[in-house]
């Protein structure tokens, strides 16, 4: 009886904050293919082939440990046959035409006292025989008492060094050039580090519809350019790319997404985006889930997306010597692109269960871009639930 | 341009009403989900490496070579 009246004595002064313990765990898994094709290379001075296929594994474990903590942890492994890497050395097949990257990040997030507010962080890193990078990211959220709106605000730092060698266990770390340009040092750097602020404003309009805003700004300094990049000028010279060791990006986004009728969903969304290279460009994107069974959603979707070309842009043997920084890079030239295709997504309704089916969804998408580029991706996504066994 | 896309803005936010718990069947459901959640996520980030631009909402901006 004593032991009793102490427990309910101390049932009654507990706070309403308490901690639950009711342990799960999302897990996500993500197979993806993708290939493109034009023959716009950069490595070859905008010039030459650009076959690419990847192949990508990716597995997201979100583990609600408690009531009050999540801890997220994923990992990734994508293999990459490039041809276009390939002619950094004129060796056909040689061992740069294929090339592996190994990713993981770690995550913890948890509410603030009020339980309105929760941070996170993160710690990421991320390693390809050309490059080895670290990331850190702080995260705040707040979300209002009638959870209308919702604040966001994030800081990722990445810490980035470009040497090749990192699958190389003889201790070789160093930048690599063209094979016929080895004989200059044409940089006398090789980190690159980023620091992006990313805020985000979610807010309900009505019960069926929701806006999100999200500024940010970037800013990179460091190695900027490729150092396997070729340029070709007018003189029928040959050089290493060179753009600015700093850049500055300013991006604004937003998604507009409405729910039409008993099973149509409308998401509608457009980017701007500025940089100090001379790029500025808009994205405009689409997509139309279609409930066509309590089970079955199919998502149609189309991006039209259209950039002008940084300043420091010139195609294969345009370049003037004269110019202090220059690239061949099509990435950043002024061009158009699409992309459209189709998603479905299979989501029955269970039980939870000690290990619950969530999701499958498979998706596919065609891109084209003025310059030629021509890329699909197909990726199949995985989603289940797993957890303590529920009470009887 | 500016002015008539902060009027939209600010038109949009003041008509925004309150709903309760149980009025978020429609909201709560996984195709209204902000950002690019699922199978979304990868064809994102290809677009951050195939474009010059980044950020604004989606994919992360840096952390990769990209260079292929």
């Amino acid at each position: 009886m004593i032991a009793t009246a102490y427990a309910s004595f101390g049932q009654l002064n507990k706070k309403n904050y308490t901690r639950k313990k009711l342990s799960r765990t999302d897990v996500g898994m993500v197979f993806s293919y993708y290939n493109q094709n034009n023959d716009h290379s950069a490595v070859t001075g905008g010039t030459g082939t650009e076959d690419l296929q990847v192949y990508v594994t990716h597995l997201a474990l979100d583990n609600v440990r408690d009531s009050v903590r999540t801890v997220h942890f994923d990992m990734g492994f994508d293999v990459i046959s490039s041809a276009s890497t390939d002619n950094i050395d004129f060796v056909v097949s040689s061992a740069s035409k294929v090339d592996a990257r190994v990713y993981t990040s770690l995550g913890y997030e948890r509410p603030l006292h009020d339980r309105k507010a929760t941070w996170g962080m993160n710690t990421s890193f991320s390693i390809e025989s050309d490059y080895l990078s670290w990331g850190q990211m702080f995260s705040l959220s707040h979300i209002n008492e009638a959870q209308t709106q919702e604040l966001t605000a994030s800081l990722q730092m990445y810490f980035d060094d470009l040497r090749w060698g990192r699958y190389q266990f003889d201790g070789t770390r160093e930048l690599v050039y063209p094979v016929e340009l080895r004989n200059t040092k044409w940089f006398d750097r090789y980190r690159r580090n980023s620091f992006n602020l990313a805020l985000g404003l979610l807010q309900t309009i009505n019960r069926r519809m929701s806006l999100g805003v999200y500024p940010g700004l970037t800013y990179q300094a460091g190695l900027l350019s490729t150092p396997f990049h070729r340029v070709y000028f007018i003189d029928d010279t040959e050089r290493v790319e060179n753009l600015p060791d700093s850049r500055w990006k300013i991006p604004i986004g937003a998604q507009l997404n409405s729910f039409l009728g008993p099973r149509w969903v409308l998401r509608a969304n457009y980017r701007f985006y500025w940089d100090d290279f001379g790029i500025t460009a808009h994205t405009f994107g689409l997509e139309a889930p279609v409930k066509v069974s309590r089970a079955i959603a199919l998502t149609p979707f189309v991006r039209l997306y259209h950039q002008r070309g940084a300043d420091y842009f010139k195609p294969y043997a345009k370049h003037s010597p004269l110019q202090e920084f220059y690239t061949s890079d099509y990435d950043l030239s002024k061009f158009s692109s699409g992309a459209t295709g189709l998603g479905f997504r299979y989501a029955p309704y269970a039980h939870k269960r000690r290990s619950t089916f969530k999701a499958l969804e498979l998706r596919y998408s065609h891109y084209e871009r003025s310059d030629g580029m021509v890329a699909n991706t197909l990726t199949l996504f995985v989603n289940y639930d797993k957890g303590q066994k529920p009470p009887p | 341009m500016k002015c008539s896309l902060a009027a939209v803005f600010m038109a949009i936010l003041a008509s925004c009403q309150v709903v309760k718990p149980y009025q978020r069947i429609y909201l709560n459901d996984y195709e209204m989900r902000p950002g690019y959640p699922g199978a979304r996520g990868f064809e994102q980030y290809v677009f951050t490496i195939r474009e010059g631009s980044s950020g604004g909402g989606g994919a992360k901006t840096s952390g990769g070579c990209g260079c292929n």
